[in-house]
């Protein structure tokens, strides 16, 4: 095994291959003290290289009495299980949770792109209150980060769904307990805003910084079952002269947004603008932030507007059929498409 | 390797006496050793009163080095050895086996590039589920992306096997069971988890793995590859020699996605770069039709077949 595949600083790298100790056996049996005299660093220093060295492991493993091939894999089945008795976050659209399978999974990141004005930033504030629905309800009693990039996160809208979806919830509780006696919901919309973590971002340095931060929140704030991303695009999109850099900035954040839904069980969503691109000989309406990117999400759904009425396409998912589904945004948030739904018409 | 002072804990042969002979002649490490004349250095050991303590250190220096490669194979000998060792297994469609001549070959690293939702996890799902209901032995599935998808794993089983659908639910545990998923979300994590299954698979004879998988290789080196310095370059190359590596000691069929960037003149062209190129030994090309369910493969890189042919194929 060699040393430059140990994840430690370059200057350190060097200067251990430049002493002769190319490979990670090499460090095995040495002290800290030496290793600091060899490569004129300190003890410390020296310390924590030789404690990432061990953490390699070295040929005096002793055999591994577990079942597993390697430390921290899962069988298919045990996940299997897992899968099955993880909740959905539902949209509150009947249609869309049908072609969902139920909802958004979590343990996934979900992407959810389409031109302006489609209804991406309502469905993440719809999802952001239907995590917080109490689990006698069906919901997941959970709490939410809600990334805003583009200040498009409006208070007055949220409390109105709030509201909607705690008069669902009465009239759920009616329409089941008929012959029980009514059981007031004890929540007010107050209450789905306190469990709302809410960060504006200014620009893209701070949305690195943020996603780096969520680790460390989430951790202290166990019940956070979402992360929104609304939109992800944003501050990448101007501004950027070296396009290498952004396709490694956004490859390293995709990995930290999978970790974190992977570890803390929650479901990622990111919301994604539309450019156009030229291909086929046409130009055509893709997702913004290139190729590259579409390979960071596991799901991906597409927005768009079919005649009159909003419309979802499954585009990417390992489970999930490929389908599309019709849902309007009402005031009451997300909900199926009524007969009479009107497209907004600009002047 | 490293100085040759390290070495005296293993081989007490290698006392101060044999490094103080060695320093007199500017030999400090192993390398050094190795580049120095042997037989000059044979007959200046002859010279000192204790010559025959430093010949024996000698010749134990030369038998460690000796030690790091493999032994020599005539070609006769390959091709029994891969005749007899080295099967093919079956992906799970059987246009798929047919034009691949069999199915993905164990030994070698056979890389499915394509742009997005082409199909890639799809068959790689379909490959593990069938190598397991066909009792073959184990898979091990690195997942980057978390679309390790149990449920469609456990659909592949119960649609395609010939058996009734309570004796497929039956077989469902034991079949899952031996389909391990671990995730990795970063290239040194990679990097650890393959040094860990070479030193479990050396300790431990019946492992029955015989497929890796890993989904997608190209997210953990494209945040690292490019930029000032070739540290992501290197690393790329530890991995594929790492894989190679297993591949060939312990006959892995080893299964890697790649995805697609833009290149020139506005095509798109598999990620990674130039010097990935030569790491799979075999590079199959997938897309989607616009009908959803149809996609095609096609080979961009083969030992044995031309480049160009393609396959249509649908995954119910």
């Amino acid at each position: 095994m060699e040393v430059s595949s140990l994840p430690i600083s370059a200057s350190h790298r060097a200067k251990l291959i430049s002493a002769g100790y190319i490979s990670i056996s090499s460090l095995s049996s040495i002290s800290p003290a030496h290793l600091a005299r060899d490569l004129g660093i300190s003890e410390n220093e020296a310390t924590g290289i030789l404690k990432v060295a061990s953490q390699r492991g070295g040929p005096e493993r002793t055999i591994p009495s577990h079942h597993s091939i390697v430390d921290g894999a899962q069988t298919a089945w045990d996940m299997l299980h897992e899968e099955e008795s993880c909740r959905r976050i539902t949209t509150s659209c009947a249609d869309l949770d049908d072609i969902l399978g139920g909802g958004i999974s979590c343990k996934e990141v979900t992407e959810i792109g389409g031109v302006p004005g489609i209804g991406k930033t309502q469905l993440g504030i719809q999802l952001a209150i239907n995590v917080q629905i109490p689990l006698e309800y069906g919901g997941l009693a959970g709490k939410a980060v809600y990334i805003d990039t583009e200040g498009s996160f409006m208070v007055e809208r949220v409390q109105q769904v709030a509201e909607a979806c705690i008069k669902d919830m009465q009239e759920y509780d009616s329409f089941l307990r008929k012959d029980l006696p009514a059981r007031q919901v004890n929540l007010q919309a107050n209450d789905f805003l306190a469990n709302i973590y809410y960060f504006r971002i200014c620009s893209y340095t701070e949305q690195i910084a943020v996603i780096n931060y969520l680790e460390k929140f989430i951790s202290e704030h166990k019940d956070i079952k979402v992360v929104i991303v609304d939109s992800i695009t944003f501050h990448f999109r101007q501004d950027f002269d070296d396009m290498a850099l952004r396709t490694r900035l956004l490859g390293g954040m995709a990995l930290k947004l999978m970790k974190l839904a992977k570890k803390f069980t929650l479901a990622v969503i990111l919301l994604n603008q539309v450019t156009t691109k030229y291909s086929g000989g046409s130009f055509q309406l893709t997702l913004a932030l290139g190729d590259s990117w579409s390979h960071a999400c596991t799901n991906r759904i597409i927005l768009y507007w079919n005649g009159n009425g909003r419309y979802a396409h499954i585009d990417k998912s390992p489970s999930i059929r490929s389908a599309s589904a019709p849902y309007a945004v009402t005031g009451r948030g997300i909900r199926n498409l009524a007969s009479n739904c009107k497209r907004v018409k600009l002047m | 390797m490293a100085p040759l002072k390290s070495l005296e804990s293993e081989y007490p042969i290698i006392d101060s006496d044999f490094r103080q002979f060695c320093a007199s002649h500017a030999i400090f490490s192993v390398e050094d050793f190795l580049v120095h004349d042997i037989y000059v250095l044979m007959a200046l050991a002859e010279e000192h009163d204790t010559s025959d303590r430093l010949k024996q250190a000698i010749t134990q220096v030369l038998s460690i080095i000796d030690a790091q490669h493999q032994p020599w194979l005539d070609g006769l000998q390959l091709l029994g050895y891969s005749q007899k060792s080295k099967s093919i297994l079956s992906t799970g469609c059987e246009r798929i086996d047919a034009f691949l001549r069999g199915g993905f070959q164990e030994g070698i690293l056979t890389e499915l590039v394509g742009p997005s939702s082409s199909g890639k996890t799809q068959v790689c799902l379909l490959a593990a589920s069938n190598v397991t209901k066909s009792g073959l032995g184990r898979v091990l599935f690195l997942d980057t992306g978390n679309s390790f998808s149990p449920t469609r794993v456990a659909q592949f089983v119960s649609s395609s096997s010939e058996l009734a659908d309570t004796e497929s639910s039956k077989i469902l545990p034991q079949v899952l069971d031996n389909i391990e998923c671990r995730s990795v979300f970063d290239i040194f994590t990679l990097l650890d988890v393959l040094h860990q299954l070479l030193q479990n698979l050396r300790y431990q004879v019946g492992q029955n793995l015989r497929m890796l998988i890993i989904d997608s290789v190209s997210s953990l080196i494209t945040p690292v590859l490019g930029g000032a310095g070739t540290h992501g370059h290197a690393l790329m190359a530890s991995a594929g020699f790492m894989l190679k590596k297993l591949a060939y000691e312990y006959n892995l069929s080893v299964l890697m996605t790649n995805h697609m960037v833009a290149g020139d003149g506005g095509m798109i062209k598999p990620a990674l770069g130039e010097s990935w190129k030569s790491i799979p030994h075999i590079r199959l090309l997938l897309s989607r039709g616009v009908l959803n369910n149809i996609c095609s493969m096609s080979i961009l890189r083969h030992p044995s077949m031309a480049i160009g042919e393609r396959v249509e194929f649908a995954i119910l």
